[in-house]
């Protein structure tokens, strides 16, 4: 079955062979999968619900009210969701500063699910505000207040999606174009590869330095909000904290959604990355608990912990959740199971998400006698973004070189490629 | 009770034998009296006055000249009357309508001595120095204006434009308004202010419903319900069983009627049909309620902290159905997983062939 | 950790050591705003008040508010709460063995946090120290509402065109009538307008003049949440007529350290820029080199 080319073997390290030698598109599926089809019906449910929103006032739409201001779409889909789309920033700092040259099979992945991730954040931000029409004051520089962090996030998120991000996911497309395009466009390509290649070392530090900036700020959102913050999670470090659960969140979601996508496109596993990538998420799990308790334990907090109460229970589940992976993949062997990878990746983007989701909504609290509950339209528009994250990663995997892969699924494309060329050729003679 | 409407306020640095002088010195002036489509209702409650009674007004405050129900000549003497009063006069005398004003089919059907009721009032107003229109049908058109207006009656204003007029709604108004209006243009020669309307401020520029003695029941909440019922009997708030006092603008509830006090409709358990009014009376049904237009705070009071929020069963319902998926859905792909150490396989295919690869 | 260098170990050290010693370096506390001489305020006192609502009245008055008569069907203004209708309420507290009316409004703080978390400048503290709203900066994020720690701002959800609605102590008509209509209407003198400094002088005074009477023998609002503008006396515990606790340090100043340091003249962003710049380029050189030499072998292109 495998071909004996001389480059089979593409060794990246000594004495270690990779399986995912190159980004291959998913090309032997159609796009038009059922799934993909549900996914579609869910963005149009979302989008005219929005569109409705936006005609018809905040009101009818959200299960808000004035104690709980913010609904589901800026706690669930802006500070929690990118912390799964903060893959590109932990991945790319390990890979790109830490020198693990192992990881970079995986960024074109990590770079796409953060820039959709992002993406559908964003569309979420702006489907929440009640007045976008004055959005034009974020170009305004003299009408910023700099002291707020809700500033900082409105800023950075636009600017590391549309500009960051955006250009770090060009040479997916520019690939494509390449590959099938006419002669014209291959040698504009040729042309701008070398400049657009010596900035790209420029964009990957900012792609770093913005999300910290953010990511950090998404938690100081929650420290002005004083005591509707239970102290278990309020704190003054909650930036650094949230900057960290961050990167916890995307190395996971990478582990999570890789390993998915070749159960579902039949890809085989490199689980020689996987292990590499759980190690990483092990250690920065274990650093963000000793940090976090040492913060509970400074403040005094940590009995709150053990009362058994609603909250409390929450907190240990929330923590049980990273503390599991984190320990079961201390253990290399374990690592470099698939199943045990798969479930503890998806245990530890369970418990950040919690940690990013219950201090806004399920553990914040005003007042005893204020409840809150997404209303039906909010869930919808929540499940259309992230429908519509889901049908763009589709589309990507299938379009772009995404998902890496052994070379002979490659030379499997060109082949079928250029099979197809030939009896179209055949067909019109 | 009198003086006081036009200014003359017996507080001031006036007595009243000095207003009565002033009065008497005055020299009459002329009214004419004008019926339309009328019941007389107007002519009537003018007669329920003692300060000054009528036979004082008519004979020493003012010169009814022309007055059909009073005056004692008929027929071709009491037109000779009214020509009379209007050339001797013109120019300075009142006009008071009472009455709507037909203007289907050119006005017939209202005819007195042969001329149409618009004839006759563009006629007579002409040389008048200012018009008074008592009563809801001479100010908008009152009942034989309401639905369909076979007649296409209408109140004075909209017939006569280029005269001061002064509109007195009511049905049948107080007649100390108009008491107070005649006489204030009598003695100084000048009209009280008037609103958009053209009704009287000093006794159309409030709601009844602010000056209303009931007003406390129905801050309290404490409501008739039906007629004759226990709240009824206690003189609760008659807003329940349709008062539009809340919407009407007239001086009934200070002034009453039949100079007895408690005599008027809510006084004696009768709701407001708020009669004043060209879009309630005879328009709004009876028993309706009237819309409040500046409510306040009512005598209770909120809690410091105020439930808010509420949860959506069906929101809830969806949020299990989603979690549950992704739940099971995490379990099904995790079990497609090979639990194989260092296994590279393609997931959901147990181990097959992939060796090769790994060993390269 | 192979491919990681001693010398990436010290470069890492040595930028983290830099940052470190940036976060260390004499940066100074957040100032919070600048409070005029001539702040005004108002004292509501508890003993006082009758619970008459004439403040609820005029201020839905002077302010041009629709009254809020949902819950009695048009009848009567009956609002439970401040809501987007209602920028002024009075409340009952009644407890096993005491009550009291309490007037609720905005607080007009010393160092507010609606101010500081707004990402446009939507709310500002004007010059007599009133926390205004401009709905031409706002966006409608509602994070004051979040922020708020008496829970204040409140949003017109239903119309399509949203404000925050809050007192502003009628600002809008204060050079013509000198006061807010709420005080101007008070007939016991339960709220007072004034200075600031004036009214808690008088607060004080009444204190020291009835001891015993007022709850903890002090005027909340002096130092509560940084100080506000708006004082109260209470006979009965400030918790229970939906009062705060709060620390003498305002909301802003609460964690203003880490983000004082965080974006002092961007030193540190612009240092961790140039320290991540440094090691991806030598790494980038590396990766460029090892990639185009696959790309001679293999005859692909390299994938970034």
């Amino acid at each position: 079955m495998s071909r004996s080319r001389p480059y089979d073997v593409h060794e990246m390290r000594p004495g270690r062979v990779n399986i995912w030698q190159r980004g291959v598109p998913v090309w032997e599926a159609p796009i038009f999968t059922p799934t993909f089809v549900l996914l579609l019906l869910f963005i149009a449910i979302g989008t005219v619900l929005a569109g409705m929103r936006f005609m018809g006032g905040l009101g009818p739409f959200v299960g808000s009210t004035d104690e709980y201001a913010w609904g589901v779409w800026k706690t669930f889909n802006v500070m929690a969701l990118t912390a799964l789309g903060s893959g590109a920033m932990a991945i790319g700092i390990a890979a790109w500063v830490f020198h693990k040259k192992e990881l970079h099979s995986i960024m074109r992945a990590a770079l796409v699910t953060s820039f959709l991730f992002y993406f559908t954040g964003l569309v979420g931000l702006i489907t929440d505000v009640g007045r976008p029409w004055n959005m034009w004051n974020a170009l305004l520089p003299w009408k910023w207040n700099t002291e707020s962090a809700l500033w900082e996030v409105t800023i950075a998120m636009p600017i590391y999606c549309l500009i960051f991000l955006a250009f770090e996911n060009s040479p997916l497309i520019v690939e494509r174009i390449w590959f099938t395009g006419n002669k014209k466009q291959r040698d504009r390509i040729r042309k701008w590869r070398p400049r657009m290649r010596s900035i790209y070392p420029f964009m990957i530090a900012g792609a770093f330095v913005v999300p910290i900036g953010h990511q950090s700020s998404l938690g100081g959102l929650l420290v002005l909000a004083g005591d509707k913050v239970h102290p278990l999670w309020q704190s003054p470090v909650l930036p650094l904290l949230y900057l960290f659960q961050a990167a916890i969140c995307g190395v996971a979601f990478v582990i999570v959604c890789v390993m998915a996508s070749c159960l579902v496109w039949r890809r085989p596993l490199d689980m020689k990355v996987i292990g590499s990538l759980a190690k990483l998420l092990s250690g920065l799990i274990l650093f963000w608990l000793v940090f976090r308790f040492a913060d509970l334990i400074i403040r005094g907090q940590l009995g709150q912990a053990f009362e058994l109460d609603a909250v409390s229970i929450a907190f240990l589940i929330e923590n049980l959740l990273v503390l599991i992976p984190a320990l079961v993949l201390l253990k290399p062997r374990l690592r470099e199971t698939p199943r045990v990878a798969f479930t503890m990746a998806l245990l530890a983007c369970v418990g950040g998400l919690l940690y990013r989701f219950l201090p806004t909504t399920v553990t914040y609290s005003p007042g005893v006698e204020y409840i809150y509950f997404p209303s039906v339209a909010e869930l919808l528009i929540t499940a259309g973004l992230m429908s519509m994250a889901g049908a763009a990663y589709i589309l990507a995997v299938k379009l772009f070189a995404v998902l890496p892969a052994p070379l002979r699924s490659w030379y499997a494309m060109m082949d079928h490629a250029k099979h197809e060329r030939d009896s179209e050729r055949k067909a019109d003679a | 009770m009198v003086a006081a409407p036009f200014g003359l306020a017996l507080t001031e640095k006036v007595r009243a034998q000095d207003v009565a002088e002033t009065l008497e010195k005055a020299r009459r002036p002329s009214v004419i009296w004008l019926h339309f489509q009328d019941c007389t209702g107007c002519t009537e409650t003018l007669l329920r006055t003692s300060q000054p009674d009528v036979a004082e007004l008519i004979l020493h405050l003012i010169s009814l000249d022309y007055h059909e129900t009073l005056m004692a000549a008929a027929g071709k003497q009491a037109e000779a009357a009214l020509h009379d009063a209007m050339k001797e006069n013109a120019g300075k005398y009142i006009l008071i309508v009472e009455g709507s004003i037909p203007q289907k089919d050119n006005g017939i059907y209202a005819k007195i001595a042969g001329k149409t009721a618009i004839e006759s009032l563009t006629e007579v107003s002409a040389n008048a120095a200012a018009i008074i229109a008592i009563g809801s049908c001479a100010s908008w058109g009152g009942i034989p204006s309401s639905g369909p207006n076979p007649t296409g009656a209408v109140g004075v204003d909209s017939i006569i434009k280029d005269k001061p007029i002064v509109n007195i709604p009511g049905c049948p108004p107080n007649p100390y308004t108009l008491l107070g209006v005649a006489l204030q243009y009598a003695t100084a020669g000048t009209l009280p202010k008037l609103d958009d309307e053209k009704r009287p401020l000093f006794a159309f520029d409030r709601y009844i419903h602010d000056h209303c003695p009931r007003r406390a029941h129905f801050d309290a909440g404490e409501f008739a319900e039906q007629f004759g019922d226990a709240g009824h009997e206690q003189g609760w708030c008659l807003y329940q069983l349709g008062c539009k006092g809340p919407v009407t603008h007239a001086g009934c509830s200070t002034r009453h009627f039949n100079e007895t006090p408690g005599v008027w409709p809510i006084g004696i358990g009768a709701p407001c049909v708020g009669c004043t009014e060209r879009d309630i009376a005879f328009k709004m049904p009876i028993f309706d309620k009237a819309p409040v237009p500046d409510p306040k705070p009512p005598a209770t009071y909120p809690a410091v902290t105020a439930p808010s929020g509420q949860i959506d069963p069906i929101a809830t319902g969806l949020v299990g159905f989603g979690v549950g998926a992704v739940v099971a859905g995490a379990y099904v792909a995790s079990r497609k997983f090979s639990d194989k150490p260092g296994d590279v396989s393609v997931p959901g295919t147990e181990g097959e062939s992939e060796k090769e690869t790994s060993e390269e | 950790m192979s491919g990681y260098s001693r010398r990436d170990f010290l470069r890492t050290c040595g930028g983290t050591g830099l940052a470190v010693a940036a976060a260390s370096s004499p940066v100074e506390a957040r100032t919070p705003p600048k409070v005029p001489a001539d702040a005004v305020g108002m004292l509501y006192d508890t003993t006082l008040c009758i619970g008459c609502k004439a403040c609820v009245a005029a201020c839905t008055e002077a302010n041009d508010l629709v009254p809020d008569t949902a819950l009695s069907g048009g009848l009567w203004q009956t609002p439970t709460a401040l809501n987007s209708q209602t920028k002024n309420i009075i409340k009952l507290y009644q407890g096993e063995t005491d009550w009291s009316f309490v007037k609720q409004q905005c607080m007009h703080c010393l160092d507010p946090a609606c101010v500081s978390g707004c990402p446009f400048q939507a709310l500002t503290k004007g010059d007599k120290g009133i926390v205004a709203w401009n709905p031409k900066q706002c966006i409608g994020c509602r994070y004051c509402e979040v922020v708020c720690p008496f829970k204040i701002p409140k949003f017109e959800w239903e119309k399509f065109n949203p404000k925050i609605v809050k007192c502003q102590m009628c600002d809008h008509r204060l050079d013509e009538f000198s006061q807010p209509a709420c005080t101007q209407v008070c007939p016991t003198g339960a709220v007072t307008f004034g200075q600031r400094r004036m009214l808690l002088n008088e607060a004080k005074n009444r204190i020291a003049k009835n001891p015993g009477t007022y709850h903890e023998e002090r005027v909340y609002g002096e130092k509560d949440g940084g100080g506000t503008q708006v004082l109260y006396l209470s006979h009965v515990p400030f918790g229970a007529i939906g009062l705060p606790k709060l620390s003498d340090k305002s909301l802003p100043s609460y964690g203003s350290k880490v983000h004082r340091m965080m974006t002092w003249f961007m030193v540190l962003p612009i240092m961790l820029y140039v320290f991540f710049v440094t090691l991806v380029r030598k790494n980038w050189r590396e990766h460029d080199e090892e990639a185009m030499q696959a790309e001679t072998e293999q005859g692909l292109r390299d994938q970034l």
